[in-house]
């Protein structure tokens, strides 16, 4: 048993692969032979964990990629505990349907972070995820419960259709921000441009933003902003095409 | 009896304290007040979970569901109603869960919103202010124990009331203990029962009164015109050994003449701190 298993991409990718299902829970139990023989896809065709990454290590609930993963779709995709770290970059679908325990992205992520499988109605149930860089377009789109960090920026429709679950973007927000959300928070450090389907209800200092900031900070080691932990925000309820209990809070 | 541990914020120590005294208020014994709380530390922002100055809290009650409707009762009337302040739990470790905070959040008439961070569960209650934060539940300890004492007997009322202050400063802050009583300290200590009034629970220690001296079976020595009981709460029996140790020793002072305990025939509970063996 080790401390965590590791995989580290052999040589770049000149094609997309997908290691859906490829979770540290899954990875808790096997031995690195094992987790070298699990199927996955490289551009559209089975392979195996194998050809494309050395692994070292085993029976470990912890999983940490090396190299560049920004082809690599569908990191932590279904997980439901443990912690998976990426050294770098990751493709799409990081954390897709996930239901439980961390994952944190060292560099950008792509787009559909935490989000659902095409056509369901749920996103990520559970867990939380944590991207350093920045996220493309529909992050933590239908999410139902969890939490989804951005350190840096996303692409459009971040918080599309939110179910309830939060959403923080250190950076900027790109357009058409949690629209449809019906439930869920979307916390903004940077620029957003606000739907004018959220209506305005005050600026305070939320107890649970300050809460939230020092988990983060304590639990995750990241660099909080004091004026993001201390700070004042603009809470507008949204989104009104829906039952409109979600939130967009604005750092004022 | 069943614990809990309460940690109140504030944006300020004064109002984490102002919560938390009214939190604790008429909470000295589980005979007609239904539990006994008292404030255990104050905590630095470093050790709360909203990084602001805080207070943590200890509870006693008999049983479970009494626990979870006392601090059901008392955070909705104290921290709720409290500017600025939040309730957290204090033992987050404890398998066994008090659903406390989650009776609170229809205060908020289905306006409330539930976060759940790191796994536990929060209710973000609008209130006139802004919002209310507070943790769900709260850990149950199953193994409290309530009614560690000891009795500093004095030659005078004076000297009885210095040396209980001494032990009080000596054991404030200890964690995991609490003293229930005002200011640390007893001036009734009691009795099982009552001679003279069928139906009492409890009435007067008379053998430790000392006007009543020729009138009853006393216990005073002839010298000792005051005697002052400490009552401490703990969440383990060696918490308050420790603590009864500390007390005892700063006790020790001029103008005491003895330190014993109340031991009620050694059937009030089932734990027995024999002071000599604290001491040793």
């Amino acid at each position: 048993m080790s401390d965590a298993v590791v995989l580290t991409l052999r040589a770049p990718l000149d094609q997309r692969a997908d290691v859906e299902g490829l979770t540290p829970d899954r990875c808790a139990s096997l031995t690195d032979r094992q987790i070298a023989e699990l199927p996955i896809t490289v551009g559209g065709r089975q392979a195996a964990v194998g050809d494309l990454f050395d692994v070292r290590g085993g029976s470990a609930a912890r999983l940490e990629f090396e190299g560049d993963l920004s082809r690599v779709d569908g990191l932590g995709a279904g997980m439901i505990s443990g912690e998976l770290v990426v050294h770098g970059d990751a493709g799409d679908n990081v954390g897709l349907t996930m239901a439980g325990g961390i994952v944190r992205i060292q560099g950008n992520a792509g787009h559909r972070l935490g989000g659902p499988t095409p056509g369901a109605s749920r996103g990520m149930t559970g867990g939380e995820i944590l991207v350093d860089g920045n996220a493309g377009d529909d992050a933590a789109a239908r999410v139902r419960r969890g939490l989804v960090v951005i350190g840096g920026s996303t692409g459009a429709s971040a918080g599309r259709a939110m179910i309830a679950g939060t959403l923080v973007v250190f950076g900027n927000v790109g357009d058409h921000p949690a629209e449809g959300n019906k439930r869920g928070s979307l916390i903004a450090a940077g620029d957003i441009r606000v739907p004018a389907s959220y209506r305005y209800a005050c600026t305070y200092e939320p107890p649970f933003v300050r809460l939230l900031m020092t988990h983060l900070l304590r639990r995750h080691g990241l660099a909080i902003d004091p004026r993001v932990r201390d700070g004042h925000y603009k809470r507008y309820c949204g989104d009104a095409g829906g039952p409109g209990k979600g939130e967009i809070l604005v750092l004022d | 009896m069943r614990a809990a541990r309460v940690i109140i914020t504030g944006r300020t120590e004064k109002w984490a304290l102002a919560a938390a005294t009214k939190l604790t208020g008429f909470a000295t014994s589980v005979i007609a007040c239904k539990c006994e709380a008292a404030i255990e530390q104050q905590l630095g922002p470093d050790e709360t979970p909203d990084a602001r100055p805080g207070v943590s809290v200890l509870f006693f009650a008999m049983d479970s569901d009494g626990l979870a409707k006392r601090l059901t009762e008392r955070i909705g009337q104290t921290v709720l109603t409290c500017p600025t302040a939040s309730c957290f739990d204090g033992l987050p470790g404890a398998v066994d869960r008090l659903n406390a905070g989650r009776a609170l959040r229809v205060f908020g008439d289905r306006l409330q919103i539930s976060k759940v961070v790191d796994g536990l569960r929060y209710w973000r209650v609008p209130v006139m202010e802004g919002e209310c934060l507070l943790q769900e539940s709260f850990g149950l300890h199953k193994k409290g124990v309530a009614g560690g004492n000891f009795l500093i007997l004095a030659e005078s009322d004076e000297s009885a009331l210095s040396a209980a202050e001494a032990a009080v400063q000596a054991i404030d802050g200890t964690p995991g203990v609490i003293l229930p009583f005002p200011g640390g300290v007893v001036r009734s200590g009691s009795k099982v029962g009552a001679r003279g009034y069928k139906g009492m629970i409890a009435s007067t220690n008379d053998a430790y009164c000392p006007t009543v001296r020729p009138l009853t079976e006393t216990a005073l020595p002839d010298d000792v015109n005051a005697v002052l009981e400490i009552v401490l709460d703990g969440l383990s029996a060696e918490a308050i050994s420790g603590a009864m140790r500390a007390g005892i020793d700063a006790a020790c002072r001029p103008g005491v003449r003895a330190i014993s305990a109340g031991n009620y025939g050694g059937k009030l509970g089932p734990y027995h701190f024999h002071l000599r063996a604290v001491m040793a």
